[in-house]
């Protein structure tokens, strides 16, 4: 038994090869297949270094606007506001994820949460719908495609020939012949995907940050190609022409890479059903408002913060008071609605979630969904990264308001007229924008490690399912 | 007739051909069904942002009207006024961009440019993988029914040995294959259209709207018959013409829409709207700054009606608050002009990729007629810009006047009022799919007089 596989694997695994080259449409979609992949890299490399140029030229922008801004009053810089914007994760143009589809600029002022704004699928026409040249793009829709074109005829045809029982009386056990075959075609396939995988180790090597990121990329990508090889052999070894391989193969492709990743998102939009912007913004302003008024003399919410001012202060009336009262109202009102923008904003990323978690149901049937969500979780491309983006804004809005405030109450004089201004040289104060990447722990347990275990338990289905496959083809052969 | 009807027969007589001609009616009117679904919780959104709005607006106004009457450049600043972009009749073909862009849009007084490119609150990763409405159905699933049907048209009958006698028939080869394709196309073609007839009559778009569709798709799928029955005369093995007209599909309707697009998007980048952005804040907050006379000589220069109404001493006026939005905006009136060639000419570049590519072609003119486009989005830009001028012309009066603002002034605000739906066949994309799709036809069909 060991001896022939030592001999006899090999020996099919060479002989296979020798059929691909012999096809020279086989040869020329590979090579042409290698090439799209080595474009989609270089372009999408470009890509990534010219967005992040830009967004980069412009941040800098703002930070130079803020920091040359005139001596002003501080309720005046809190409208002036600040702008910040999202930089890519060096791993970002394997897969540009989400990125094309939300605003990557985050305008950052007092009283009000903005949207992040200009997303390039909004200016777009409409040929980002197509997909986007990303080496994701090749290797999670085309390359699948190109595996069972080479792989469909694989046992087929030789079954078609009549080769095969005669290869099955010779002695060649089933097992070892699936064996062959499927070697041959994962030798192929991750030839196919060598350039993406050279690219990923190129990252690590340049980028230690994301070192381990990248690797578990190339291993998620390589599993799912291998399970696209397993797949199209096993289909070619079990049906017994090769065109109703293909067909059936191609029906497979079809419903995993292109119908269930289309349709799952309308049924999750339609189960968990999100408020539009609008309608939030008014519940906030509805909340606000029951909560009370700092304009109105009598209001009962303000009366009481003023009393409790006062007291903290040990004095009889606002005049007295050795800060600026207009400054500490604004910092409690900013207090007060930021907790609202808070709270909204996480219901909101929890529903988003919540029709993510119906899409990614859908991996099981789709093992490309699965690697989807792994392949943009690890290139920081999700919607988590843009949440986490959106949120550390909120974080960084809330702090530089409030420093502004507390300039607003102990550096403005307290009983001015309200347009006094102040140096400078506290605009140079506040810090930059930043926010760490997410740690890889975390990024890996939420999306990989479950991707993974989908994308094994296929493999592990498929494994058994060729044991079942072998030994039939053994027996139809006696 | 009696010839169709056996060939009719022979065509149900396949598994395979029923099973693609119910399997392309069943998605197709599952993708006419998720249309309408996405068209239909569109609207639904509408009117609770319009119940929310009323509210809203009403308890702004309740409160600034508190004393009978207010200042009106206050009303102006704290009331919203509602602005919704609904979609068309012919909405549910084709989404596009309506899945992405805000369809209602709320605008004060204040300067337009800072409120005007307010993004939706989307979920991302639902819109990332693009929608499965009848324009994905028609270009990326269609064609492949066209192939499972037309593949083996003459190597199964060579494969069976009838291909010679079928040549030596008296009628002559030539009808009988046009006959076979004839009636393949039709069979597709109605399982493609009949739910979309359907839909159509459901929306309320009316026969017009059906035809304009069923034109493009008529076209479309002659398209892909002519290049089918050109491979399957000229191919030897069904599996090779299977895989060739695969090839073509991939290539036609993923590579190269993707490499134009990545070359367009380096042809023209959009970072104008960012920079617009910028400038503008840049522009009115520096009004701030700089002395009130400067401020209303900007101002002035495009409204010279009220260039002799009072100075404005002290602090603050509301009419000089105005004036410098006012300015900031006419100060970015380039930066809004370059932003919008330059998404302009990103459709442009799609629109010639189209005149070569039938599947870019395809989609561009189905978003056309269903406005949802980027045309779309920028013509309900120019909606709010004009409703935005309107509401201005209307609270100038009472800011320049010191007018106070009334209740009975509440009732007369400027409502937006909802354009018609742009959506129109484009004749000059139309006319480029129609002589691709029919020469290609041609050439089909007279290959298939001499197959290989």
């Amino acid at each position: 038994m060991s001896a022939s596989l030592t001999q006899a694997l090999p020996a099919i695994a060479r002989g296979e090869w020798r059929a691909m080259l012999r096809n020279q449409v086989a040869v020329a979609a590979g090579i042409l297949m290698l090439a799209l992949t080595l474009a989609a890299i270089l372009v999408s490399q470009e890509r990534l270094g010219a967005v992040n140029a830009e967004r980069a030229r412009f941040q800098s922008t703002a930070d130079e606007q803020w920091h040359n801004q005139p001596d002003r009053h501080p309720h005046r810089v809190v409208h002036y506001g600040h702008y910040v914007f999202r930089p890519l994760s060096p791993l970002a143009f394997f897969d540009f994820g989400v990125d094309p589809f939300t605003g990557n600029t985050l305008f950052l002022e007092g009283h009000r949460q903005n949207s992040a704004n200009f997303s390039d699928a909004g200016q777009s026409s409409v040929l980002l719908r197509f997909g986007q040249l990303t080496p994701a793009f090749v290797l999670q829709v085309l390359t699948p495609l190109l595996i069972v074109f080479l792989a469909f005829g694989s046992v087929a045809r030789e079954r078609e020939r009549g080769q095969l029982r005669l290869q099955i009386v010779q002695g060649i056990p089933g097992a070892t012949l699936l064996l062959g075959k499927l070697a041959a075609h994962a030798g192929v396939a991750l030839l196919l995907g060598a350039p993406a995988f050279i690219a990923l180790v190129a990252i690590a090597a340049m980028h230690p940050a994301v070192a381990l990121e990248a690797l578990t990329m190339l291993a998620g990508y390589a599993l799912y190609l291998l399970l696209w090889v397993a797949a199209a052999v096993l289909v070619s070894s079990s049906l017994p022409r090769a065109r109703d391989a293909l067909l059936a193969l191609v029906a497979c492709w079809i419903v995993t890479a292109i119908l269930l990743p289309r349709v799952m998102p309308d049924f999750a939009a339609d189960d968990v059903g999100r408020p539009s912007r609008i309608e939030t913004e008014v519940a906030i302003h509805e909340r606000l408002a029951a909560i009370g008024d700092s304009h109105n003399p009598n209001d009962p919410y303000f009366n009481a913060f003023r009393a409790r001012t006062l007291e903290k202060y040990g004095v009889q009336r606002v005049e007295d008071l050795p800060v600026n009262y207009g400054g500490l109202l604004m910092a409690e009102g900013e207090r007060m609605t930021s907790e609202l923008f808070d709270e909204f904003m996480r219901a909101d990323f929890a529903r988003q979630r919540q029709e993510n978690a119906i899409v990614h149901s859908a991996s099981l049937f789709s093992p490309v969904i699965a690697l989807r969500r792994m392949s943009t979780a690890l290139a920081g491309t999700n919607l988590d990264s843009h949440a986490r983006f959106l949120v550390e804004g909120e974080r960084y809005r809330y702090a530089f308001v409030q420093a502004l405030n507390g300039l607003h109450a102990n550096v403005v004089s307290p009983q001015g007229a309200g347009d006094e201004r102040i140096d400078k040289a506290h605009w140079d104060e506040t810090p930059r924008f930043g926010y760490p990447p997410a740690p890889y722990a975390e990024v890996a347990q939420r999306h990989a490690w479950p991707a993974f275990a989908v994308l094994g338990g296929w493999l592990l289905a498929l494994c058994f399912a060729g044991q079942l496959i072998a030994k039939r083809l053994e027996r139809k052969a006696k | 007739m009696k010839t169709l009807i056996i060939e009719l027969r022979q065509v149900l007589h396949s598994r395979l051909a029923v099973g693609a001609v119910l399997l392309l009616a069943g998605l197709a009117a599952l993708s006419v069904w998720t249309g309408l679904q996405a068209v239909g919780q569109q609207r639904a959104a509408l009117e609770r942002i319009a119940a929310s709005h009323a509210q809203d607006h009403a308890a702004i106004a309740a409160k600034q009207l508190k004393g009978g009457a207010a200042e009106a450049g206050s009303v102006g600043y704290y009331l919203p006024h509602l602005t919704v972009n609904p979609p068309s009749a012919l909405a549910f073909v084709a989404i596009g961009q309506r899945d992405l862009q805000p369809q209602a849009l709320r605008v004060r007084l204040l300067g337009l440019h800072s409120q005007m490119y307010e993004s939706e609150a989307i979920n991302p990763e639902l819109a990332m993988p693009g929608r499965f409405d009848f324009a994905f159905v028609l270009v990326f699933l269609a064609p492949l029914f066209v192939i499972a049907l037309m593949h083996d048209l003459v190597t199964s009958e060579r494969e069976a040995g009838r291909l010679r006698l079928l040549a030596s028939l008296p009628a002559g080869a030539a009808n009988t294959w046009r006959r076979r394709v004839g009636l393949r196309f039709g069979l597709l073609w109605l399982a493609a259209l009949l739910p979309v007839a359907v839909g159509a009559l459901a929306a309320g778009a009316g026969v017009a709207g059906f035809g304009a569709i069923a034109l493009v798709a008529t076209l479309y799928l002659a398209f892909w018959f002519g290049l089918a029955s050109w491979v399957a005369a000229r191919a030897h093995t069904s599996s090779s013409s299977a895989a060739i007209l695969l090839a073509c599909l991939v290539g036609l309707t993923m590579i190269l829409p993707t490499l134009a697009d990545a070359a367009i998007a380096r042809l023209a980048p959009v970072s104008k709207g960012v920079e617009l952005a910028l400038a503008q804040r840049q522009a009115v907050h520096s009004g701030w700054d700089i002395p009130k006379p400067e401020t209303f000589a900007k101002f002035f220069q495009t409204h010279p009606e009220w260039k002799d109404t009072a100075p404005v001493e002290g602090r603050f006026h509301w009419k000089w608050y105005y004036a410098m939005h006012q300015a900031g905006d006419q100060a970015v009136a380039q930066d809004v002009a370059q932003y919008r060639a330059s998404m302009q000419s990103r459709e442009d570049w799609t629109a010639r990729v189209g005149l070569l590519l039938a599947s870019v072609n395809v989609q561009v003119l189905l978003h056309r007629l269903a406005d949802t486009d980027l045309a779309a989005q920028l013509a309900y830009q120019d909606r709010i810009a004009a409703y935005h001028t309107e509401l201005r012309k209307f609270f100038y009066p009472y800011l320049f006047e010191e007018r106070p603002f009334t209740q009975a002034d509440l009732a007369r605000l400027p409502r937006y009022a909802v354009g018609a739906a742009g959506g129109e066949l484009a004749s000059g994309q139309l006319l480029a799919l129609a002589v691709l799709a029919l020469t290609l036809l041609r050439a089909g069909l007279r290959q298939l007089r001499r197959p290989a």
